[in-house]
């Protein structure tokens, strides 16, 4: 029981560590809500700016069709520029001066009248993020079409059956958290596997190098504490930190959702919906196995560097290891099948995926579990075998 | 009591190794850091293994400690052997080391309890244990501050407290006094006197001559990890053709 009383002193050492503290309460707590709303708030409010935002639009040909001229002349943040000569159109639009330019061909009138095509260029910038112009353009020129094609209708008394021979009604039978799940859940997982790491990293560098470092592994070796008692109870505390950090990261997330007032009420109550305790209590179970497999790759790489420095420089690059399958899982069209289930990590995100969507294949899951219980038994071995060999624990 | 037999530990170097330690070891894929040494330590009386730096004392002292295991030979201690009974030997020993090897975010209580606790002390021992030791280190006024905010001299002092909290019978000393001020090392020169005093079996490595003549019963010479010196202080003193300790040492290391 000796692995508990090092526990225990590694729970004081590790909260007494204001770098350990912020990575693994605040940022987890804070960070996600501030992130999640100050985002969202930019975005709503950079697509508000954007529709409200008056169009500056200039026109060749308005001659050959008056009426499509005086359509756009009444629409409203909506201002028609003259005077501005077709050769400087170019690159008044790449400056930004001008949003848009509609050029009517000379046939417009005789093409409409004969039921033909009348052709119209419209030019503007497509890195405008939001697309207004283009969107508010082709708006106005749909309206104008549609009541152009009712009139031809009308003319050739024919029905709008004419030109549309099938009424096809698409039934979706995914449910909304079915849908909703598959589109966003593969960020949730992304988002606690990478706190999960983050929140596992500084306890283990503190617990491996940093003991080395400081010369007190010396004296826990010199202890009648076994190796295996020194593995484990350093690994149990590890595991808690990273677990902790992933939960925290998930219910930051939670709470950030529910303060943004920019999301709609039938989102947030879907999501209400979706976020049971029991969902979250079978994601929780995906994040300790996967916790285990992170603290124990952790706690041994540390243990094998000689400093503190060191073991950052080995560490940092997994930060990427991590977060390649993590954001695979985020893709569509990867989804948890016998191969997917068992790759780490991977698993973790498309079958958090499935828990956040409601459809569980009970296989798969088992699957899921087999692998990410024996990968961290596998580093848990890996990490009792490097802190039993000599070379690896008085490497310097 | 400690019973050293024959004792060898080889390292198997890397070839970045090899490479780092310089021309001389670049085909020396096994390296012997102790070779064949035999001695034995007796309770009431301080063994010191002398000589310079890289001729196996730490890892003959690590091998003592059962930090590291023999390659071949044997190390009793108290009785115990320190492969199949290692954890037997680590309950018999206290180790210290020139670094204060302390936990920076406890206080000094909290870091003898934590040794404590890992030796098995029940509450009552360790209590009044701690209340003795902080009252002849004179530890109290700083016992519940946390340790990165101690002095050097406080810091040495827990040190101490932490190496002896569970009365060990056998005190393993490696180069304790190594990078510290005459005022620490005085401090740990007296903890040095004060075990022997108590009957403790005592091994304390070094390279200084002057704190042999001070502190030493019996004194052997390690140099390239063989011994080519092993008995009293008082026949070294017998034997020695030069005028002073540290001539004379570096005579017999020359001879070696």
């Amino acid at each position: 029981m000796k692995f508990l009383i090092i526990a225990k002193k590694e729970i004081i050492d590790i909260t007494r560590d204001k770098r350990t503290l912020i990575m693994m309460v605040a940022v987890p707590l804070l960070l996600m809500p501030v992130l999640i709303g100050t985002m969202m708030k930019i975005t709503s409010s950079q697509a508000e700016k954007a529709s409200e935002r008056q169009l500056k639009v200039t026109f060749f040909g308005q001659e050959h069709a008056p009426d499509l001229y005086q359509a756009f002349s009444n629409i409203d943040k909506l201002i028609i520029l003259d005077q501005i000569s077709i050769d400087s159109v170019q690159s008044y639009i790449q400056s930004e001066y001008l949003d848009a330019a509609i050029q009517i061909d000379a046939n417009y009138q005789s093409n409409i009248e004969n039921n033909g095509q009348a052709q119209i260029q419209v030019q503007y910038k497509g890195t405008d993020s939001f697309g207004t112009a283009k969107d508010r353009i082709n708006t106005v020129l749909d309206q104008f079409e549609k009541n152009i094609i009712i009139a031809r209708m009308n003319r050739l008394k024919l029905k709008p059956d004419v030109v549309k021979a099938f009424n096809i009604q698409f039934n979706d039978v995914a449910s909304k958290q079915e849908k909703f799940g598959k589109l966003a859940g593969g960020w949730l997982p992304y988002v606690f596997i990478l706190f999960g790491f983050m929140g596992a990293m500084y306890p283990a560098l503190d617990l491996g190098s940093g003991e080395k470092e400081r010369g007190t592994l010396e004296t826990i070796l010199s202890s009648p504490a076994s190796r295996l008692d020194v593995v484990v109870g350093k690994f149990l505390v590890i595991m808690f930190a990273a677990f902790l950090t992933a939960l925290l990261a998930l219910g930051g997330i939670l709470f950030g959702i529910q303060q943004i007032s920019e999301i709609p009420p039938a989102l947030l109550d879907l999501i209400n919906e979706m976020f049971t305790l029991k969902t979250i209590g079978l994601i929780m179970t995906l994040v300790l196995p996967v916790s285990a497999f992170f603290s124990a790759l952790l706690l041994g790489l540390s243990i094998y560097a000689r400093s503190f420095k060191e073991a950052q420089s080995i560490v940092a690059p997994l930060n990427i290891a991590i977060i390649f399958p993590a954001v695979i899982g985020t893709l569509p069209g990867i989804e948890l099948n016998m191969l997917t289930a068992m790759i780490p990590i991977l698993n973790v995100s498309l079958a958090s995926k499935d828990i956040i969507s409601g459809v569980i294949n009970p296989l798969y899951m088992t699957e899921v579990y087999i692998s990410l219980f024996g990968f961290a038994a596998l580093s848990i071995l890996w990490c009792v075998k490097a802190f039993n060999k000599e070379s690896t624990i008085f490497r310097n | 009591m400690i019973n050293v037999q024959n004792l060898i530990k080889d390292f198997t170097l890397s070839k970045k190794q090899r490479k780092e330690m310089g021309d001389d070891y670049k085909d020396t894929k096994i390296l012997r850091a102790v070779d064949g040494i035999s001695f034995d330590c007796k309770p009431g009386r301080i063994f010191g293994l002398l000589g310079p730096n890289g001729a196996g004392k730490t890892t003959a002292l690590r091998m003592i400690a059962t930090m590291l295991k023999p390659t071949s030979g044997s190390i009793s201690v108290c009785g115990f052997d320190s492969v199949t009974n290692g954890q037997d030997v680590r309950g018999k020993i206290g180790f210290m080391t020139g670094q204060t090897a302390l936990y920076d975010r406890l206080t000094p209580t909290e870091m003898v309890k934590y040794i404590a606790d890992l030796h098995g002390m029940d509450k009552t021992t360790f209590a009044k244990r701690k209340d003795h030791l902080f009252n002849i280190l004179d530890m109290n006024s700083f016992a519940d501050r946390r340790i990165a905010r101690l002095s050097t001299g406080m810091k040495q002092k827990t040190s101490i407290a932490r190496t002896i909290i569970h009365n060990p019978q056998v005190m393993v000393f490696d180069e304790p006094t190594s990078g510290l001020d005459v005022m620490t090392s005085r401090a740990i020169v007296n903890l040095i006197h004060s075990c022997r005093e108590e009957g403790k079996t005592v091994i304390f490595s070094t390279h200084r001559m002057g704190e042999v003549n001070q502190v030493c019963d019996d004194i052997a010479i390690i140099y390239k990890g063989k011994l080519f010196f092993n008995n009293t202080l008082d026949q070294f003193k017998s034997e020695m053709t030069k005028s002073t300790f540290e001539e004379e040492f570096i005579y017999r290391v020359g001879e070696a």
